[in-house]
């Protein structure tokens, strides 16, 4: 599961998602993409479980790049504990994400095994999203 | 190779520069704010029509076509898209910069590098073509700016690196980019294994680890917060009593 090395803070507040993703809302490696239509949250587990989606799907057709990692600390009090006592303790990690990021890009495969792929990933996140594609190269 | 040289006419209509404010009116009325520039005379802002930049861009000879801008007072003058920007989500398009070009005078530009024929390394080898490098900076002069650069790939075998040194081009044409960077290679990816259950426990032990927190006072603050906890735990208790008596 991806998360961070080394972090400043153990624990961080919730913060806002507000606006548009306006860096890497472009694909940079592939030419094939899975683009967040939504802001929210998506976690170290839904990053892993669409990852192994894809790489079942393509075999050793293609390359993938992951676009997001979970930077973010989510945490959780233990069940049945009463209210108050302090923020709980680190649970899990999640990766923000406004509309319009790129959240994984590939390569080497043909359009129809990208875009079935991508869909399979795209089920085991929380927010919608949508297919996109590089244009010709020479635009 | 075609010249990207097109005879297409773009139509624009002054405007007043402004703030941002200004600049969603213009696109709120359909339009798309431009800023002309170059060749040594001052900016002036346009306001363009999107499906006419659109067609450009989504031409033959996309981003690299030279046109001629006509401009509110009738004058014409030959112009090419330098930058664009859309927005992210349904890819709208938002500002356009426009460079005036002298036709007499070399400039720099980038081209889309496109990978022709089936590489052996994929057909026969298995592996997967990727492309490192999709444009290349070049200079020429405006009229010998081609479309694309075609390199083909046939013979990429593993091991094999295409670099910008062997891609092919004329006299008139000057690479910019670096030639030792590499284009397009071969590659594999390693196969997805199906994950055994003791795999799948040591990755969820290491996934209950905490990173290694990076402060020098560490130690201090978590002292802090157990030394402040039990203060707090200490109060509520008796507050409990209280409320039970």
């Amino acid at each position: 599961m991806l998360m961070p090395k080394k972090v400043k803070y153990r624990k961080q507040q919730r913060g806002r998602m507000t606006g548009k993703a306006w860096r890497g809302s472009e694909l940079a490696f592939g030419d094939y993409g899975l683009k967040v239509l939504e802001p929210g949250w998506i976690t170290d587990r839904q990053i892993e479980a669409s990852r192994v989606a894809m790489t079942r799907f393509v075999k050793r057709g293609g390359k993938i790049w992951i676009r997001l990692f979970p930077d973010k600390p989510v945490t959780k009090k233990p069940a049945e504990t009463r209210m108050g006592k302090g923020k709980g303790a680190p649970d899990h990690w999640v990766a923000v994400v406004r509309p319009g990021k790129i959240l994984f890009e590939m390569e080497g495969v043909t359009v129809q095994d990208a875009t079935e792929a991508m869909r399979l990933a795209s089920h085991k996140l929380p927010l919608r999203t949508s297919f996109v594609k590089r244009e010709s190269a020479a635009h | 190779m075609a010249t990207a040289t097109e005879n297409n006419v773009l139509e624009s209509q002054p405007r007043t520069p402004g703030n941002k404010n200004d600049a969603r009116r213009v696109r709120r009325g359909g339009k798309v704010p431009a800023v002309l520039y170059g060749a040594g005379k001052e900016a002036v802002s346009l306001s363009l029509d999107p499906r006419q930049v659109s067609r450009i861009l989504h031409s033959q000879t996309g981003y690299n076509t030279i046109f001629d801008l006509a401009l509110d007072g009738g004058e014409r003058l030959k112009a090419m898209i330098v930058d664009w920007q859309y927005e992210p989500i349904k890819g709208a398009l938002l500002h356009i910069d426009l460079k005036r070009i002298a036709m007499d005078r070399r400039l720099k530009v980038e081209v889309p590098i496109v990978l022709t024929g089936e590489s052996a390394g994929v057909k026969q080898q298995g592996g997967i073509l990727e492309q490192v490098l999709r444009e290349v900076e070049i200079e020429c002069l405006p009229g010998d700016i081609p479309a694309a650069i075609e390199a083909d790939v046939s013979e990429l075998v593993f091991g094999k690196v295409l670099r910008v040194s062997d891609l092919p081009h004329g006299d008139k044409l000057k690479f910019l980019t670096d030639g030792n960077q590499p284009v397009a290679h071969i590659t594999t990816v390693k196969e997805e294994v199906a994950a055994t259950p003791e795999a799948t426990a040591a990755e969820a032990g290491a996934a209950a680890a905490e990173p290694e927190v990076i402060k020098k006072g560490k130690q201090e603050v978590e002292g802090e917060e157990g030394a402040a906890a039990p203060a707090k735990g200490g109060e509520k208790p008796e507050k409990k009593e209280k409320e039970k008596k």
